[in-house]
């Protein structure tokens, strides 16, 4: 027995957790990304049993779906019939309803209980005025120090705690087998999983306050058994007497097919007789009076639509990273953030210049910023420091008074008041691009062939030839108060930041005169002198869009009073859309984005269930109900399949996380989600707990996924991708990538392809690059894999209901 | 050791009787509006009747004042906006009808409570009361951790009742009466002894209610209930102690237990605020502060100054319940950061020590605390203090300029103590009838010393050395534990 026998059984059971991201960059990951090489039906078989997690939805949301007609009674009952299930679909509901949640008592109670209370204090990030003793020698040396004063581990003179996290697992796993080691060590990273998903996050990430107070599972492991073995707790897992119905599991699974196949047809339907009627002769107008990109988000699909219908404007889908994987560095609080999806690594770092002349008001925007970082400290100082805690309260307790009447009863009031007053930095910077971790013989500036690249790969992913005189790059960012989960409504491509830096860093680069030249001549982009890039935000929560045009020409400004005016109107009809309100929809909108009651700001992400990569003149006439990421693209101008790889290596596998999370997040919103907002206990500046603390909640909380404890909201489907290119160019795209081809293979995500070589017909991919008619219904039997087991009709029949 | 509990079932027949039903949901409409206009109603006759409120009884039974305005204006508004807070927050709670009902009735025994002259329905009015916190604090009865906070901290309920009865009742008896104003009259004719052990009673029953060490736990583990809840627990719940230290005011003079109230107040004060400082979790760190807040409150009773008390009552409960309203604003990505070390200049000094100064000589003119060597000069000083303490924070401060580094601790204080000050003149004129409310002590060896105690606090806390005390952090850290079996003692069997 060694310790690299340990470590290497540490980094094998580590599998089975996942990453619990922290709340300021909220990323919406799969929580099973550790089993994405298994089947999405193994991978769940196995979470269900290590975390006591339910894997399908819920009985009731199948009903409502069922009784919505969301689910075709064909398709259903021709993968009951497969499966040998011969009762109705109401049957098999009810009887998946007849099964209920059970509570049980925790049998580590007190171990876990004790490993919260160390955790949470470890690994605040600052919240806490006084740290935990020792933090800079790392978790386990601390917590070493303090442990002889634990009045809970009541440890007596003369036990000696082990001096290093790898004595202490040798001297406990030393009574137990080797080949027992991976399955103890699982059990105990699982029974937080929550907790040690962020020890995950940490360690990958390497933030600052993990070089600062180092934590490792190894540390973590090394607490907790030798804490279990103290308190001769368990240490191996419990046999668990099975007393769940297997067939339930198979009748959910089965149910989810069928819903996921409903949705699918009906995608297809709608996009086959779009296609066929109105390509090519009704495509976009020749000279469209500005273009507008947007993220590939499921709440552009809205605003475009909203956008196009005023007026003769185009709009485009692209990652809302704009392409530049960059980390931002904020102005107001002087750190730097990642800005581009968490796949990708930073090769640059954008942060604010003056203007030009405007270095003044930088100077004054930068001393309120001091001021108001000032007011922060004065007021923490004084609420924490003996006597004044007291004298304070008395002295602004008034003052608070008057503040909970103005933020209780006139949010909305106040939103505009802000609005009005207030001078982003964006009007006095500019945005400056550098190389990030340079060596330090290299300049920091980056060369032009990079600027170049980087435009360049935005309009052959998008498929883009005409420019109009104004593009705008719509980057979106989530305006919420009083909201911990602000984050995971932000802009899923830029790691959970808002994607308006990058938009105006694209634009920026698009406008240098070299840039464009470079294009012309190497490239055939031909991008008319008239044509101006601007950067913008569509705000989500109030689907208000601001243009960043402190620096545009007057000629530009005069073309820019319509647009302004027509996204207005858009703003306008957008939320009532959004709403389904007819009267002061944008009022109502700014009220929900000020308002601290507010568990509902918008609903991001939810309900979505598809992705369509390809131009906009396929889905522009249908209103998708936002359920659906938008990608544009032409293959006619990517005959390699080069920038169609691009879109399925970077975006699909975004949406997929993001697709896999609110699956997850909605099955199982206790152990997968957040839980409800309304008992949300902040925890180290970083994350939740529910009630008086426990384990760290890892995912989206119940509001942002159902209208109420009873209603669901989003729809847990997987997601379905549907690209309109060749069927071969794509099969390429999937040999070439085995790890694109594992996701599908396994199921994580659904592929069709709309062939235009082959009379635009949509396929669906089975497993092994084998496609079928997309609207052939299923005939598959091992499309339910080993999961399912046979079913005895006698059994069935028991069931009282 | 599996042992299923069957509770689940009557959770999910709870969750049916409050479902979204006709009549539950005109509850969520109507109780908000309603409590609205209490608020008003009450506002408008206080203000049309100030500085005279007029006294007014039925029977023996109830009597209306200043102070029961005073308090009914204060918990109509808190309710009020608590209700309005929550019509959006819980929107979609399968108990959002429980809640609105249970806050209007926590409302009412409130108001029933100060209103009450009749010992029996005092005493009924604090047991509803801590009965419906107690419901609040396990209003999600699906959930398990919930239903074990509700039972803990109902038992802490019961157990002040039982007190507070023990006390009241004693007094009744002895001296013949069931109503609370003749009987404070009576007290110095009741014997010594029944009055200790009456006023002692109900201490108990007023510290387990501001969760006063040892009794402080009960309000650590009292976050399974929804934030506005929480909201409403700790700006009309926990205060209740003192209105009722308010009311017996008499007693603790007769059985000479002030300084009891001083030494416990103050210690629990000290030892909170420090507490506070190790926490991580944000709901936590409130209690914590509120537990110390509510020290310094008990502490002004122990120095005679019950009107002060009231007033930091009234103004602690605008400051609690916007910051856990405000609770989901701590979010913040950071960095680990070095505490700076400025050492102070000795002109700067020389400025803190004067804005000292002058706040407390402008503190004491506005309210006559401090002018004489009596227990006023200690809330003198804690002004004095903060406002040197504030100073001190502005004049190191480096963005500021010379000229803002001299007004805004001037436009500070004024702005702070002045209201302050008319706040507490105008609670002092509401509470005029009621006797023995603000009578300074003459000083006693026991304040000085207890003075000091409170220096030396300040002292350790400001030079910072408690952070090389292992110790201590542990000490503390378990001090302030939740109940455990408000802390994963169940999970959740999958289907
Ligand atoms: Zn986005």
């Amino acid at each position: 027995m060694s310790h690299q026998h340990i470590l290497n059984s540490i980094e094998e059971a580590s599998r089975v957790i996942g990453k619990t991201w922290p709340l300021y960059s909220f990323v919406t990951s799969n929580p099973l990304s550790g089993y994405e090489k298994t089947s999405f039906s193994k991978a769940v078989n196995s979470a269900k049993e290590l975390l006591n997690a339910r894997i399908f939805p819920e009985a009731s949301i199948y009903r409502q779906a069922w009784e919505d007609g969301e689910i075709n009674e064909k398709e259903l009952l021709t993968l009951l019939r497969e499966n040998g299930l011969d009762q109705s679909p109401d049957f098999y509901l009810r009887k998946m309803e007849s099964q209920k949640r059970t509570e049980e008592k925790n049998p580590n109670h007190e171990l876990d209980r004790i490993m919260a209370k160390w955790l949470a204090a470890f690994m605040d990030e600052g919240l806490a005025e006084w740290e935990m003793p020792g933090k800079k020698e790392g978790f386990y040396k601390a917590w070493r120090k303090l442990a002889k004063y634990d009045s809970e581990l009541s440890i007596a003179q003369g036990i000696d705690v082990p001096k290093s996290p790898s004595e202490a697992l040798l001297q406990i796993l030393s009574g137990y087998s080797e080949n027992e080691y991976t399955k103890i060590l699982t059990y105990h990273l699982a029974a937080l999983p929550g907790w040690t998903g962020y020890i995950n996050y940490r360690v990958e990430s390497n933030s600052a306050w993990q070089q600062k107070y180092p934590i490792s599972l190894e540390d973590y492991l090394a607490v907790r058994l030798w804490i279990a073995s103290h308190l001769k707790a368990h240490i191996l897992p419990q046999s668990k007497n099975s007393d769940i119905d297997p067939t339930i599991t198979n009748l959910q699974y089965i149910w989810l097919k069928a819903w996921e196949k409903s949705w699918q047809n009906q995608l297809v339907k709608t996009l086959k007789g779009e296609s066929i009627t109105t390509e090519p002769t009704k495509g976009t107008d020749p000279d469209p009076e500005a273009q507008m990109v947007f993220c590939i988000d499921t709440r552009s699909e809205l605003i475009r639509r909203h956008v196009e219908s005023k007026g003769n404007y185009e709009t485009y889908g692209y990652a809302g990273f704009f392409g530049i994987a960059m980390d931002y560095n904020n102005l107001n609080d002087g750190l730097s953030r990642k800005s581009c999806p968490p796949i990708l690594d930073s090769s640059y770092q954008v942060s604010e210049i003056p203007q030009t002349n405007k270095e003044g008001q930088l100077a004054a925007y930068e001393r309120k910023n001091d001021n108001f970082r000032f007011i922060e400290y004065f007021l923490r100082r004084m609420k924490n420091m003996l006597p004044s805690a007291f004298g304070y309260v008395e002295g602004s307790g008034f003052y608070y008074g008057l503040s909970l009447l103005g933020r209780t009863l006139l949010p909305g009031f106040f939103y505009r008041f802000k609005a009005k007053r207030s001078t982003p930095h964006e009007t006095v910077c500019e945005p400056k691009i550098e190389r990030k971790n340079v060596e330090h013989d290299m300049s920091l500036s980056i060369p032009l062939e990079d600027k170049v690249a980087i435009v360049k790969s935005a309009f052959d992913l998008m498929g883009w030839k005409h420019f109009a005189p104004v593009v705008l790059f719509v980057g979106h960012g989530s305006h919420s108060a009083n909201n911990p989960f602000g984050s995971s409504l932000d802009c899923g491509a830029c790691a959970a930041s808002p994607g308006r830096h990058n938009a105006r860093m694209l634009a920026k680069l698009a406008n240098i005169p070299t840039v464009r030249k470079t294009l012309a001549d190497k490239y055939q982009i031909n991008i008319p002198e008239e044509t101006i890039f601007i950067g913008a935000e569509h705000n989500t929560t109030t689907d208000e869009i601001v243009i960043f045009d402190s620096e545009v020409p007057n000629s530009t400004r005069e073309k820019l009073v319509q647009i302004k005016s027509d996204l207005l109107r858009a703003q306008q009809t957008a939320t009532q859309d959004r709403l389904g309100i007819s009267k002061d929809s944008i009022a109502v909108a700014q009220q929900k984005a000020n308002d601290w009651g507010e568990t509902r700001p918008e609903w991001g992400l939810a309900k979505n269930a598809g992705f369509i990569i390809a131009p906009r003149t396929l889905t522009k006439n249908y209103n998708l109900e936002s359920r659906c990421f938008l990608h544009s693209y032409d293959w006619e101008l990517d005959r390699t399949g080069k920038a169609l790889e691009g879109i399925m290596q970077g975006p699909m596998v975004v949406t997929q996380w993001i697709n896999n999370h609110y699956y997850f997040s909605t099955v199982d919103n206790d152990t997968f989600g957040g839980g409800s907002k309304i008992t949300h206990n902040i925890t180290g500046k970083f994350g939740v707990v529910q009630g008086n603390g426990g384990d760290l909640k890892m995912g989206l909380p119940l509001q942002s996924l159902q209208q109420s404890d009873h209603e669901p909201y989003h729809q847990p489907l997987r997601l379905s991708v549907l690209i309109k290119a060749p069927e071969t160019m794509v099969n390429d795209i999937l040999s070439r990538n085995e790890n694109l081809k594992t996701l599908l293979d396994n199921e994580w995500i659904y592929l069709m392809v709309m062939d235009p070589l082959q009379d635009n017909e949509i396929k669906r991919y089975q497993k092994d690059m084998v496609w079928t008619p997309a609207m052939e219904t299923s005939k598959n039997n091992d499309l339910l894999e080993k999961l399912m087991q046979p079913v005895e009709v006698d059994e069935l029949s028991e069931v009282s209901i | 050791m599996n042992s299923e509990t069957k509770i689940q079932e009557n959770a999910s027949q709870n969750s049916k009787n409050t479902g979204s039903g006709p009549s539950s949901s005109a509850s969520v409409k109507m109780i908000a509006p309603i409590l609205w206009l209490l608020f008003t109603v009450n506002l408008a006759y206080l203000l049309y009747f100030f500085p005279n409120v007029p006294e007014w009884h039925l029977g023996n039974i109830v009597r209306v004042n200043g102070f029961t305005l005073l308090i009914w204006t204060t918990v109509t508004f808190f309710s009020a906006l608590v209700s309005s807070y929550a019509g959006n927050y819980l929107h979609g709670f399968r108990f959002h009808a429980r809640f609105m009902k249970l806050c209007l009735g926590f409302t009412l025994s409130v108001m029933t409570f100060v209103v009450s002259e009749n010992i029996f329905l005092l005493l009924f009015s604090w047991m509803v009361m801590g009965f419906i916190m107690s419901r609040l604090i396990g209003i999600d009865s699906e959930w398990a951790e919930a239903r074990e906070a509700s039972k803990y901290t109902q038992r802490y309920f019961l157990s002040g009742t039982l007190f507070l009865s023990l006390g009241v009742l004693i007094l009744a008896f002895t001296s013949g009466t069931y109503s609370v104003d003749v009987m404070i009259t009576l007290i110095q004719d009741l014997p010594q002894t029944t009055v200790l052990i009456a006023a002692l009673c109900i201490i108990v029953a007023a510290i387990i209610q501001s969760a006063i060490y040892p009794f402080h736990r009960w309000l650590l583990s009292a976050m399974t209930a929804p934030t506005p809840a929480s909201a409403l627990m700790h700006a009309g719940f926990v205060n209740g102690a003192g209105i009722l230290l308010a009311l017996f005011a008499s007693i603790f003079f007769a059985s000479n237990t002030l300084n009891f109230l001083l030494i416990i107040g103050g210690l629990t004060a000290i030892v909170a605020q420090f507490t506070k400082l190790l926490q991580v979790n944000v709901k936590q760190r409130l209690a914590c502060s509120t537990i110390a807040q509510m020290g310094f409150m008990i502490m002004q009773c122990g120095l005679g100054f019950f009107n002060a008390a009231v007033v930091h009552l009234i103004l602690h409960g605008f400051y609690k319940a916007y910051l856990f309203l405000a609770s989901g604003e701590e979010i913040a990505l950071s960095k680990p950061q070095e505490p700076l070390k400025i050492r102070i200049k000795p002109l700067q000094a020389l400025v803190v020590f004067f804005f000292g100064v002058l706040g407390a000589i402008f503190f004491a003119f506005l309210t006559g605390k401090g002018t004489e060597l009596d227990s006023g000069i200690f809330l003198t000083l804690i002004v004095a203090i903060t406002v040197g303490q504030a100073t001190y924070n502005i004049v190191k401060e480096r963005s500021l300029s010379i000229s803002q580094k001299i007004i805004l601790p001037m436009a500070l204080f004024i702005a702070g103590i002045g209201i302050y000050a008319l706040l507490y003149n105008g609670v002092t004129v509401l509470m005029k009838d009621m006797p023995m409310i603000a009578v300074p002590l003459p000083l006693s060896t026991v304040q000085i010393v207890f003075g000091v105690v409170f220096l030396i606090g300040f002292f350790i806390m400001k030079l910072g050395g408690y952070k090389s005390l292992p110790w201590l952090y542990v000490r503390l850290l378990n001090l302030s534990q939740p109940n455990k079996k408000s802390i994963l003692m169940y999970k959740s069997k999958s289907l």
